[in-house]
């Protein structure tokens, strides 16, 4: 028998097979291969099989195996088709997620979303609609659409596209970049219509949202289960409504159709979409709720600037007061001794006193003069105090200098005074001027305006990194009020001159860095505390005022 | 004659208008504090008291309210260093609010004018 075969005619060169094609050369040399894949489907073999002889057994036998290897052939071949079309849309699904996961911004999401419905790099579909829940206004709203309004517009776009060779994602960004307003408004008139209330049960928008399930509409115009009206609105016989939830929350609704090409929709295109609807729900939920928060956080910004504003300016009014008080204080101060010598004068003038009143008249006027001497100090002690002068000091030196000098004036007082001194005391860091002004107005405040005080005792110490200078006096006890009002600074207009600066001093010590605390003494009385730390430090830094 | 009472916690002040008042005829007492006030005031009557304001660790405002109650007869003025207590409502019960001055010319007028009103 003469065989057609390549295989098997010795007058023909296996490099002489007509099925094998550019690509294949490595079945010239793979016999096994060439059979499998060339050798049952060519015409040649086929001839060859039915020369062979009708009772020959192995004639029926070879050509129904034949057959079903090429049955099976071609079912192996639709699975891999079908595989690698899904693998494609895995992939696909994949990257869409992956870019919708990484942003945070609705109309960037929206933008990912419309091109991966639209494009034909993704499903390829003519036009998308979407409809958002709107949960204050109980609607579903039209929110935003994508597509060509009108075949020539269709044309365009696509020629556009195509020539720009974008993938999916650089179209989606050229969307969101350029085109995202200008479609919103293209569709305006349509995505007003669209809008539905959350309670019209029967619509079908509502029914996809409460049945959580994508509805495939055929023949939209005499289908009885849809309103006429949203067949007139989309003008096509089919398209999917899909509904988009996220944690069991109704994000929206995704419409889509084929309204150019009218190619049908397939319910594998419904379940691929289905699949998409996911992760878009989830960004579109992800992105408004990010978007609201940003709001609270601008909300919440301007809050905290109004805040910061209302505290600068209330610091501001409360300096301003400060300086008030002052004035007045100094105002107060001056005016009372100049009252006085004034008056005096005055009478003076009158030239009708007696030589002991006009000599009462000029003792007054001296003692007055005095008067506004020591508030003209105690003014200049204050404007010391913005410009400090720190150094290291010896705190008993300090305490017994102080000392020395208000003895006599307290004495004159009718109160004695004595001094202890702890006896390793370090160097301090201090303004001496100030520390001194402070521990001479606490000595004047005890010995003039306490009630009951007979004698004082001013005391050093240390305690840990604090080092203290302490008035004991063994008055009346002091109510809380009394105290809190003693320290508050500037709570009552206060007369200079006179040592009763305690506020003036706690404002001074407090900017020092230092504390000052009266407390009661546990043996009677009460104890004024003026509390330094005795190392230079951060907390040395003058507070500017 | 007259009499006038004046409560003022700086000796120079109550020694000023002590003088001056009384070279303008009028019988002057002075009181430091509120208590030596009141007990002036147990002991006499007074036609018009010339009151500060500001007395070391007491406020004649305090004084002033007790005088409108329980003085109905007597004229008070508020005399004192601080223009600012002219807008504190506690001040507006006192007859008239003058502010310290070496030119006690005020004063004495707004004494005239309110014995005039008394009809003294």
């Amino acid at each position: 028998m003469e065989f057609e075969c390549c295989w098997f005619n010795a007058g023909r060169s296996p490099l002489d097979c007509p099925n094998i094609g550019e690509g294949e050369e490595y079945l010239y040399t793979s016999h096994r291969k060439r059979l499998v894949e060339k050798c049952l489907d060519c015409p040649g073999f086929q001839r060859d099989l039915m020369g062979v002889a009708e009772d020959n057994p192995l004639r029926q036998i070879v050509a129904t195996l034949s057959e079903e290897y090429r049955e099976q052939r071609g079912h192996l071949q639709s699975i891999s088709a079908f595989l690698s079309s899904k693998s494609r849309e895995i992939k696909f699904l994949h990257e869409l997620s992956q870019v919708l996961q990484t942003s945070m911004e609705l109309d960037e999401v929206l933008s990912v979303a419309m091109t991966a419905i639209t494009s034909g790099k993704g499903f390829g579909m003519n036009r998308a609609f979407l409809l958002m829940t709107d949960r204050e206004r109980h609607l579903l709203r039209g929110h935003i659409a994508v597509g060509p309004r009108n075949y020539e517009e269709a044309w365009r776009i696509w020629d556009e596209v195509d020539r720009s060779n974008f993938s999916l994602i650089e179209l989606s960004k050229e969307f969101y970049r350029g085109k995202l307003a200008s479609e919103k408004a293209k569709f305006q008139d349509i995505l007003e219509r669209l809008s539905v209330s959350r309670d019209d049960e029967g619509h079908i928008f509502n029914r996809a949202l409460r049945e959580r399930r994508p509805i495939l509409v055929e023949n939209a115009f005499g289908n009885p289960d849809l309103n006429p009206e949203l067949a007139a609105i989309l003008g096509v016989k089919q398209f999917l409504v899909m509904p988009l939830i996220s944690r069991n929350r109704s994000i929206g609704i995704l419409l889509t159709d084929n309204f150019v090409t009218n190619k049908p929709i397939t319910p594998r295109d419904m379940q691929s979409m289905q699949t998409f609807a996911f992760p878009v729900a989830f960004a579109i939920e992800r992105a408004t709720l990010y978007e609201r928060l940003q709001e609270e956080v601008e909300k919440q910004t301007e809050a905290n600037r109004k805040l910061k504003e209302q505290q600068e300016l209330i610091v501001r009014m409360e300096k301003m007061a400060v300086v008030g008080r002052i004035t007045a204080s100094i105002a107060h101060s001056v005016r009372n001794p100049l009252a006085v010598i004034g008056g005096c004068a005055r009478s003076l003038l009158k030239n009708s006193s007696s030589m002991e009143e006009k000599k009462g008249y000029l003792e007054t006027i001296v003692a007055e003069a005095g008067r506004l001497d020591d508030v003209l100090h105690e003014v200049l002690s204050y404007a010391d105090s913005l410009h400090p002068v720190m150094d290291y000091w010896d705190l008993n030196q300090l305490a017994s200098t102080v000392v020395g000098e208000m003895k006599p004036l307290v004495e004159g007082e009718g109160v004695t005074m004595e001094l202890g001194l702890h006896g390793e005391m370090p160097k301090v860091w201090l303004d001496y001027k100030q520390i001194s002004y402070c521990l001479r107005s606490v000595i004047n405040h005890v010995a003039r305006n306490q009630p009951g005080v007979g004698r004082i005792e001013v005391i050093t110490g240390r305690d840990g990194e604090s080092v203290f200078v302490c008035v004991i006096d063994d008055g009346l006890p002091l109510t809380a009020e009394l105290k809190s009002a003693l320290t508050t600074p500037f709570a009552a207009i206060e007369e200079l001159g006179l040592g009763i600066g305690l506020p003036l001093c706690k404002v001074i010590l407090e900017r020092h860095g230092s504390r000052f605390e009266i407390e009661d003494n546990p043996g009677g009385g009460s104890r004024y505390c003026i509390i330094l730390q005795h190392m230079k430090g951060e907390s040395d830094s003058w507070q500017e005022y | 004659m007259a009499r006038v009472l004046i409560v003022d916690d700086e000796a120079s002040i109550r020694l000023l208008y002590s003088q001056e008042l009384a070279d303008e005829g009028y019988e002057v007492d002075a009181a430091g504090t509120i208590a030596e006030a009141l007990a002036l005031l147990g002991e006499r009557s007074y036609d018009v008291a010339l009151l500060d304001i500001k007395l070391k660790n007491e406020s004649g405002l305090d004084l002033l309210q007790q005088l409108v109650k329980e003085r109905h007869d007597m004229a008070v003025i508020l005399s004192t260093a601080f223009s600012c207590y002219r807008d504190d409502f506690s001040a507006w019960l006192a007859d008239s609010y003058v502010v310290k001055s070496s030119d006690m010319q005020e004063l004495k007028d707004e004494i005239k004018r309110l014995l005039g009103r008394k009809g003294r």
